[in-house]
Parts: structure tokens; sequence; C-alpha cells
């Protein structure tokens, strides 16, 4: 008693389901016959790092016909992701925190990217390069100084006419590498802030108004009079934000650049166990240095049944990868990290 | 076999006339009782999964907090102090705000749609309004913070804080983002909820009692006024309280044009947040675990308002259903 049209019906549909599996098969079997022994590879982590990472992503694929995913889901969620298992290797402009140590024991650090966070804000009347230093910023984060003509500012800014505007600033609402890396230097340059807020990649600001990841942020800062915020350096020159000439320990005023933010990564020597180097705010020696650079790191397992896949991948990175980085703001890996690095890479896969 | 002849053959007299029963008709009507058994539990079985597992995640900050959580207002990653009092407050401001202006519209549209426009043009006009419903949450929150937001910051928010700034809730600055761009979205989001169950609601108001009062001599107005309300008033709640569901729950949306900043306002034009706008936000990049555990405890209390209001709009619906069966 069944019908002709209910066999039609479910023919139809073992075709369909039939012909999808054998599409999604198939493109695994299609890699460049290639000389990797690696294999596909999963990630998520860092917004600062994903304009980098896409470059890394398309020419990877065609060096060896390896798939790299990624998703820019935040530095707190790829540290989150990672310690679950569930991607292959994590993304993070902030070191793991102790706990988090130790909650992903077999994760170590490989810092594959330079670059900076960059104070960013829109005022109109006022130009690029405006003067500030560490006091000031954590001034106006933490609600102290509440207009953009406050004597804090207009000192620093001899020449410049400073508007009334109120200053709103915009931080970022999700786990973040960037917020990390400005709550590492605010908390380096004001003992107010450290007790008051601290550092981590999500924290209570005291004011302003949050943005959901480097675009929530810049959607809410380029509509907004008086708004100040940090978004990560390839966000800052790709969308033109006036950027802060942000003092630096030597008494210089410096905006990111290249230059600046490997004069700060060369004046920090020597590389902790774990690799995790903070270069924040640099010694008065390193007069050129922006203080707002940062490492990134790729979080990748020791124990992986990717290893393989990931040594090859994270060899790619700090080696002909690091040449697209220039474009984008992130500076060339100085000798001992990548000294360092290549020594951690060894360690993966035992 | 005894042949039943009638005059139009309806299909059923033929399996009767002494077709026998095939293996798929013999345990047809069982499988097919089994499948939709299954069907059925499964549905229960992820409800209860889905509650038991937020439960257990939370279970943590429960017992680190207890229910001091629900009235504390820190909410700091760093120091390890969680509390929703914030974030409940926002949740409450947002969905009843949208609720206040969604009700009268809904309510609108409704009788427009049942009583008051061309018989021709209601289709066309009510999926319009449906249409409203299956915009997606990213896209409204997208044009919230790309249109709405900016329009409401030059043009609307000057006006109304200069007429009405004298009461807190206009006092005070504004900005882009906050409080009042978010209940605009929510109320965008719930009309088209209240609305067509209230259009349903109309429906079944009966035609006589409509009838009679016109008879008697009452304008439009005081047929719907005398006749129409009045019946449908339960009904009218329960639809206003799954919309209230909705509009609690919505996080995308919200999360991108609230301004994420846990704090208690009068102003709603200053930046707050939601229960599920932070929980859409930070849960990805939750740094310890007693953060994951706060925000499952964050979910717990959206799971729990959202059964309360769920049930109590279903039950008044149904009411008004059973109504209209009994005296149709």
């Amino acid at each position: 008693m069944i019908s002709r049209k209910s066999i039609l019906a479910v023919a139809c549909c073992g075709v369909l389901a039939f012909g999808v599996a054998a599409c999604g098969s198939s493109s695994d079997d299609s890699a460049s016959g290639s000389s990797s022994s690696g294999g596909p590879l999963t990630g998520a982590g860092s917004t600062l790092l994903a304009p980098l990472m896409s470059k890394w992503q398309s020419d990877y694929s065609s060096r060896t016909g390896n798939t790299v995913t990624y998703g820019a889901i935040g530095s707190g969620g790829g540290i989150e992701q990672i310690t679950a298992g569930t991607i292959d290797f994590g993304a993070s402009d902030a070191p793991l925190t102790p706990d988090q140590q130790k909650a992903a024991s077999d994760v170590l650090m490989v810092p594959w990217a330079l670059s900076s966070t960059d104070p960013v804000y829109n005022v109109s009347g006022v130009d690029d390069g405006l003067h500030l230093d560490g006091a000031t910023l954590a001034g106006i984060f933490l609600g102290d100084i509440t207009t953009w003509n406050d004597p804090a500012i207009a000192k620093l800014n001899p020449g410049t006419d400073l508007p009334s505007t109120k200053i709103t600033p915009v931080y970022r609402s999700d786990g973040s590498g960037d917020t990390y890396i400005l709550t590492d230097y605010l908390s380096k340059v004001s003992s107010e802030w450290k007790s008051k807020v601290g550092v981590g990649t999500e924290v209570k600001f005291p004011t302003g108004v949050g943005g959901k990841g480097n675009d929530g942020v810049s959607a809410v800062l380029s509509k907004t009079d008086g708004a100040i915020a940090y978004v990560g350096a390839a966000y800052a020159q790709s969308n033109e934000f006036d950027q802060v000439a942000v003092e630096n320990a030597a008494g210089n005023f410096e905006q990111p650049s290249l230059d600046t933010i490997s004069a700060a990564a060369a004046a920090v020597k020597s590389v902790p166990s774990d690799n995790a180097a903070s270069i924040v705010d640099p010694p008065k020696s390193a007069t050129d240095a922006y203080p707002l650079a940062s490492y990134t790191y790729a979080l990748a397992p020791s124990n992986s049944d990717k290893a393989d896949a990931l040594q090859e991948f994270l060899t790619y990175a700090i080696g002909p990868g690091q040449s697209y980085g220039p474009d984008l703001l992130f500076a060339k890996l100085p000798s001992q990290i990548l000294a360092a690095d290549r020594a951690t890479i060894k360690k993966i896969g035992g | 076999m005894t042949t039943e002849t009638t005059t139009a053959t309806p299909p059923v007299s033929a399996l009767l006339a002494g077709k026998g029963r095939g293996i798929v008709d013999r345990f047809g009507d069982r499988a097919l009782y089994v499948l939709t058994l299954a069907a059925a539990l499964l549905s229960v079985a992820i409800v209860l999964g889905l509650a038991y597992k937020i439960v257990d995640e939370a279970s943590s900050a429960f017992s680190t907090f207890g229910f001091g959580f629900l009235t504390s207002s820190d909410f700091d990653p760093v120091k390890g102090n969680f509390g929703a009092a914030d974030f409940i407050y926002g949740t409450v401001v947002s969905s009843f705000g949208a609720l206040l202006l969604a009700t009268p519209i809904s309510i609108a549209i409704a009788l427009f749609l049942t009583e008051l426009a061309p018989r021709s043009s209601r289709t066309a006009i009510g999926t319009l309004v449906e249409l409203l419903a299956g915009i997606p949450s990213v896209i409204l929150g997208l044009w919230g913070i790309i249109i709405l937001g900016p329009f409401l910051n030059d043009h609307f928010e000057p006006i109304l804080h200069a007429v009405l700034g004298w009461i807190p809730l206009f006092g005070g600055q504004y900005g882009l983002v906050g409080m009042f761009p978010a209940i605009l979205i929510l109320t965008i989001m719930t009309v088209p909820i209240v609305s067509s169950l209230t259009r349903e609601i109309f429906a079944t108001v009966p035609p006589t009692d409509k009838e009679g009062a016109l008879a008697l001599g009452a304008t439009r107005w005081e047929m719907i006024k005398t006749v129409v309300l009045p019946y449908s008033r339960p009904g009218i709640v329960g639809a206003v309280i799954l919309g209230l569901g909705r509009a609690v729950g919505e996080a995308i949306a919200v999360t991108q044009v609230i301004g994420n900043t846990a704090a208690i306002h009068s102003n709603i034009f200053l930046p707050a947040d939601t229960l599920a706008s932070k929980i859409a936000n930070s849960y990805q990049g939750a740094a310890t675990d007693l953060q994951i555990s706060s925000l499952a405890y964050f979910a717990v209390i959206l799971f729990v308002l959202s059964l309360i209001f769920n049930s109590v709009a279903r039950l008044l619906v149904r009411s008004v259903e059973s109504r209209s069966r009994s005296s149709g």
C-alpha cells in the first residue's frame, strides 16, 4: 500500500543525501599532491592576529595544499577552546594566567607575531597624533578625566585647541587580547588602575561603552564624537583612525609603526621559560619604543595528535609567513624570540 | 465477502470490499504511535537535558554566591566577583519598555486588520507585518547601530531631552548606544508576534455580539470598545506575555545597540546591559571557571523567567480559545 509518490520522495531524499556526502568527501581528496606531512588544522582566537592569519591561510594552502580554518572569536575564546580541546591551535594576545595554564597543562605558547594595540579617537576639531601619557590614558579610562579640554590633556598638547566635548571611552565587551595589552600597560603606569581594575582579557571598566569585537568597537568609535577606544594596529591603520601618540618611558611621544614596535621588542632581550614576554611600557633605554606593543601567541598542545601539521604550520608562520606582516603593521620577530620559538616547536609531539 | 454497493463509491469501501491487509497496514498504526511518541519524548528530553546541564554548570556559582547573586551589582572578572543585579535590571527595563510600546501598536494593527481594513488588503498587510518577525536579529542589531542609533542620537533624543528632560527618565546625557535604541529594536521584534496572536484572538469574538452592538446603534469604535476588547482581554494579556518572553531572551540585536555597560540608571538614554546580551558577549571568552559558571547562572535565571512567562501566556490564551469554542 505504499504509494508511488512516497517511494519517489524517499528516493529523492536518498539521492540528495548521497550527493551531499559525495561532494563533502571529494574536497578532502583534492589536496594538490604536495610534499607536506601535515594535514588540515582548525584554530580560533585573537582578532588582532586575524588580518595576518588570513594571509597565512591562503599562502599556506597554496604552498602545501593544507587548509587552516580560523575563527576570530577573541583571545579569551581561543584560550577557552584550546583548553576544552575543541580546536587544534589557539591564538591569544594574552598569555595564559597561572590558573589557565593549570587547566590547559600541556599547552605551549609560541609567540608568532608582533604588533600593538593602539589608542584611537574620534574628536571633531582634533587632528591625528594627540599627545597622551600613561597617567592621562589611565585617567581617561578610569573616568577621572571627562572632557577633551581637561588641563591634563591640554598640558601635553600646548599648541592644540581642544574642544570641550565629553570623552566617551569605548572598550571591548568580549574577552579580548587587546583589552589585556591595554590593561597590562595601564597597570604598569598607574597604581590606581592596578588596584581598582587590574589586568585581564575582560575587566570591569569603570566608565564608558562596550562594543563586541574590534569591528563593534570601530563602529561605535566612528559614529561617536569624542570617543576614545583601543583597537589592534591593523584595524587602526585600515580604518584610518586618528591615533594617539603615547609617551614612552624615555619621554618621547610615539605612534605605532614597524620601527617603534620593533624597538619595544628589542628592549626585552630575555625570554621567559614559558615564552610569555610582556613588552608593554618598555624601559627608558628604548628611546623610540611604542609603549603598547605586544607579542601574540599561538597556543599549541604539546601532545596533540596533529603534531606534524602543527609543527609545519608554526614553522611556516614564524618563517616565510612573516613576510606578510609589515603591510599589516606586524613587525619582524627578533632573533631571541625566533630561537625560543624553534625550540618550543620541537617540543610539540613529544 | 459481502460487497457494499453504493451509488458513489468512496475509496474506503474498496479496502473493505475484500482486499486483505498487508503487513504495513497491520503494524502501521502501532509504528505510527511509536514514532510520534519518540518525537514527543525527544523534545521533552531536550528541554530536561538543557535544564539539567545549565543548572549543573551554574552550581559552582550558586554555591559561591547563593541568592545574593541576584542582588549584587558587581561583575568583575579580574577580582572574581559576579552579580546579576545590573543585568536583571537591564532585562526588565528593556523588555517592559518594549512591551509598553509594542502593545498599543500591536492591538492597533490587529484591530485594523480584523475590523477596519478593506477585506482585499488584509492578507497583504498582514503578511508584511509578519515579515518583520522573519528578519534575523543580527540584521536588526546592525541596522540599529548603523542607522537607528545615529538617527536617535542626532534627531530624536535631543528633542525628547529638551521637552521631557525634567523627568529623570530622559534627563542627563545621551549617546549613540543605550537602553533607548535597545527598547526600540525589541519593540520591532515583539510587534509581529503580539499582533498576529491578537489577530487570532479578535477573530474568535462571536460575530453575533458584534452585530448586535452595531444593530443597537453603536459606532464602530463603541462596538470595538464594548464587545471586541473586553472579550479578548485575557487573550491579549497572554499574547503580550508571549511577546515579553521573546523580548527577554533576545541577545544578539540587543548586544549591538545597548552599550554593554553594567549599570543601573534611571535615564534610559545611558548604556546598559541585559542577561541575554551579557551571555552572548562573554560566554565564549570567559577567562575563569567561576565566570563561566556565573554566566550559566544568568542562563538559569532567563530559563526560569521564560518558563513562567510562557506557561502563564499559554494558560491565558487557551482560556480564550475554550471560551470561544463553548460559546460558539
